[in-house]
Formats: C-alpha cells, structure tokens, sequence
C-alpha cells in the first residue's frame, strides 16, 4: 500500500469541506446545549446513581424499620384513639408487639419488631430521615392536591409482605410514610393540632426536588414559608443548582428572584453559575439574570 | 497527537472532578467529526438518530471517562469507537442488517483526478452531492472513509476502532474512494 493511500486526497478534502459546508450552526449550537445539560444532568445524579449499589442493602433494613415503625406506631394510635373496635387487643396491647405470640405475621416483620420494641417510636424514624433526603424527598404536602398527601392510602400495613416497587427511591419514600391508616389518622389529628413543622432538611429536600422537577408552585409555596433558598445537599447542592442542571429556567428565575446564590459552588467546587455557563443555554442564562 | 491525546486525558480528569468547563471544551474539540460519522454512518434512513446517539455517544464518554487511557488510543479514537457502536446498536435494535464490505468488490479504479471542483466545494449543491455519494458507500467503506476524510483518524487507528487489520482499512479506504469518484464525475458529466 502506498503513502498516497494514508495521505488526505482531493476527494478527502472535499468531502471535508462539504461536511463544513453543510453544517447547521443553529441545530449545532442547539445539539450543544442539549448534549452538555443531559452529561451536566448526568454528573449531577451521578452521587445518587454511586448510591444505588448500596441501596439493596439498606433496604432490607429499610422495610424491616417500615414494618417496626409501623407496627409501633400502631400500638401508639391505638393507645392514642383507644379504639372501641379494637377491645381484643385491649390487655395485649399494653405490652410490646413482640410479647404477643400469635399476630407475628411474616418472617420478614418478626425480627424488626423484635428488635425495635424496646426502643421508642423515633428510633427507627430518625434512622430513614437522611436515606429519604437523599432520595426523592416526598411530595410537597403543603397547598397538595389529596394525591399528593403521601399516598398513605395505598400504602400497606406493616405486615404486608413487600411488594419489589420498579423504583428503589419509591420504596424508601413508601418506607417513611407507611404507617398504618389508623397511625396515619392519628398523625395527621395530630399535626392538626400541633401544626408541628417539617424538619429543615426535609423542607430542603423538598426545595431541591421541586427545583430539579421545575415545579413552580411548590417552589413557590415553599420559598413564601422562608425555607432557605440557599440550603444544600449532601453533595453541596443548592435547589439553584438543580434547577440548572434539569435546565428548568423558570424555577431558577424563581429562585434568583428569592435570592439564590450564583457563586455558591458545591462540594465540587463547582458553582451554579459554571454550571449554567457549561450548559450555555440562552433562555436559561437570560432567566439568571446572566444575559440580556 | 500524543499532546492533544494528554491534554484530552486532562480535561476527562478534570471533567470528573467537577470542572463543568472542561466537558464543554472536549465536546466543542470533537462534536463536528462526532456528529458527522455518526450522520453518515446513519445515512439518509436514519437520520433522526443521529441527534440522539450523538447525545448518548457523549453521554457515554462522560460515564466511562475514568477509563480513557490516552497511552492506548487517542482521544478521536476512543470517541469513535463509542460512537461507531452506538450507531450499530441503534442499526441492532432497529433490526438492519449491516452488510460486509466485500474486499473484492469490482470498484473502478477512476485516477485521482486533478484539483477540480471536487477540492474546492464551490456550492451548496455540490456539497450536498458529496455527502449523498458518501451516504451511499458500503457501511464499513463509509466509516473508514469519514474517519479518515473528517475525522482525522490515521489508518492504524482506524483498523483499532473497527477492529480490523490495517490492510482492511486501506482497501476499504481505496474502495471508497474510487467508487466516490466514479459516481461524482458521473454527476458532474451529467451536470454538464
């Protein structure tokens, strides 16, 4: 073979130049914009997606405490609302689930029960808390449709056997907010009168999960009840951030107008506004403010 | 090369840590001759892909970029061997059958002819006949003949990323060549 062979020829060139020709500098810029916001997207789930592997294995755990939490806020509602129909229970119910012999439903909830029945309520609760943070948050409960009100309803009791949900991040929402329906009358009877508020990481989590979906009325109502705009996730993300990476303009307009800071980087060292300059989306860089 | 190949290691390493910038300039170094092999690998059937395995192409870059290793293959190299089996993923799925170049296949061997509007694309029109003649090489010529004429991948890199010996790639070079000659100055008498 000859070096003409690996040598660029006319031809070659032609075709080269024709490419150049033809080239569309508006689709070009457009493929641009949408490439680099899909890998930004991509580098900004990848924590979450690392975190995956280890899911299985908290899950496990996780449904064991759902079932415990379950099953003790149960015996909780119960000695709450003392229910009239529940007098078979009346004298058992004094004691730890894990005394009584015959209700032991599952293999599964058996342990979990087990080993959660000496200690109070909040234990397990408080162990879920971050797992959820770092997964979907819930949905918003505030001004929410009745849907949105943590689907308690479809939620099973605790002994229930675990159905495998397609999505990991459903299963740990579902694991926080599956206390029985009675429990959950009662929480909710409850949180009526004490209008206790969520703790600042989850009203967090919510700002960025209504951030990164663009969901302005919860973005909204969230931000009118003074959540910290600027409050970070475990990688160092502000809801900012996730707006831009999702390229949602309207909710980092939103969330500019509420003071959200551009320079803020991550645990990266990465701020939100490289980000938008990586993504260079025009409609997004006139919503920060970053264009004319 | 082997700069270019260690500068590009440095911005898939800073791209890792979190640099947003350096993704952006690997992607503006290479989106043109990425884009290209994968539109005329697609050809005129199948040119909607080519927006999507473009974007999945870069996507995969930027998941694997821990395993780039700019002392086995240069950046190019690497791009469009995800890119080419991309491309042939999508053929799979859409279920075309990607037919064998064959190496004996009688393509005339027209001489290069001299400088002529081939070398200087005067028009929009004319370029348009290019690409169509390019679209309408064998697959495997096509491939061989974008990375080299666009692409800028030698012949060694080129049989690495098709996974064929470098003769293989020559011949196929030749073929492409000829048959793009023979069928441009067919267009060109008949334009005349």
């Amino acid at each position: 073979m000859s070096d003409h062979d690996a040598a660029q020829g006319p031809i070659d060139k032609a075709y080269a130049q024709a490419e150049a020709m033809l080239d569309d500098e508006a689709a070009r810029a457009a493929r641009r914009a949408r490439v680099l916001g899909a890998v930004a997207r991509e580098v900004g789930t990848a924590p979450t997606v690392s975190a995956l592997p280890k899911r299985p294995v908290s899950w496990a755990g996780g449904w064991l405490a759902a079932a415990s939490v379950a099953g003790v806020s149960t015996l909780v509602a119960f000695q709450l609302a003392g229910p009239p129909g529940m007098q078979r229970s009346s004298p058992a119910a004094e004691t730890p689930v894990a005394a009584a012999p015959a209700p032991a439903p599952s293999p599964t909830t058996a342990p979990a029960v087990d080993a959660v029945a000496p200690a109070p309520p909040a234990g397990p609760r408080a162990r879920m808390t971050p797992q959820a943070d770092v997964a979907a948050p819930p949905p918003l409960a505030l001004p929410a449709p009745p849907s949105q009100t943590t689907g308690a309803p479809t939620a099973a009791p605790a002994p229930a056997a675990p159905q495998a949900p397609a999505d990991s991040e459903a299963l740990i929402v579902t694991g926080e907010a599956a206390p029985p329906p009675s429990a959950a009358r009662a929480a909710r009877a409850e949180s009526s009168m004490a209008q206790a508020p969520a703790s600042p990481a989850v009203v967090a989590a919510r700002l960025h999960a209504a951030a990164a979906a663009g969901r302005l009325a919860d973005l909204t109502a969230l931000l009118a009840q003074g959540t910290a705009v600027d409050a970070p996730d475990r990688e160092g993300e502000t809801a900012l951030m996730k707006s831009i990476l999702a390229n949602h303009p309207a909710a980092a307009a939103l969330l500019r107008r509420y003071g959200a800071s551009l320079e803020r980087t991550n645990r990266a060292g990465v701020s939100a506004r490289e980000m938008a300059a990586s993504i260079d989306d025009p409609e997004l860089n006139r919503a920060l403010g970053l264009a004319p | 090369m082997e700069d270019d190949a260690v500068e590009e290691a440095d911005l898939l390493r800073a791209h890792r840590a979190g640099d947003p910038h350096a993704f952006a300039r690997l992607y503006d170094r290479y989106d043109r001759a990425c884009f290209h092999l994968i539109r005329r690998l697609l050809g005129g059937a199948h040119a909607d892909a080519a927006e999507d395995l473009c974007q999945e192409t870069w996507i995969a870059v930027s998941r694997n970029a821990a395993s780039f290793d700019p002392a086995k293959a240069s950046f190019a190299a690497w791009l469009f061997t995800i890119a080419r089996h991309k491309t042939f993923d999508h053929f799979r799925r859409q279920r075309v059958a990607i037919l064998a170049t064959e190496p004996g296949e009688a393509a005339a061997m027209v001489p290069d002819p001299q400088p002529s509007p081939l070398e200087q694309v005067q028009s929009r029109q004319r370029a348009e006949e290019i690409v169509a003649a390019v679209e309408a090489l064998p697959l495997e010529q096509r491939g061989v003949f974008v990375m080299f004429a666009d692409g800028g991948l030698s012949l060694e890199e080129i049989a690495e990323v098709t996974g064929v010996a470098v003769e293989t790639a020559k011949s196929r070079l030749r073929y492409a060549r000829a048959k793009l000659r023979q069928s441009l100055a067919g267009e060109r008498s008949t334009h005349v």
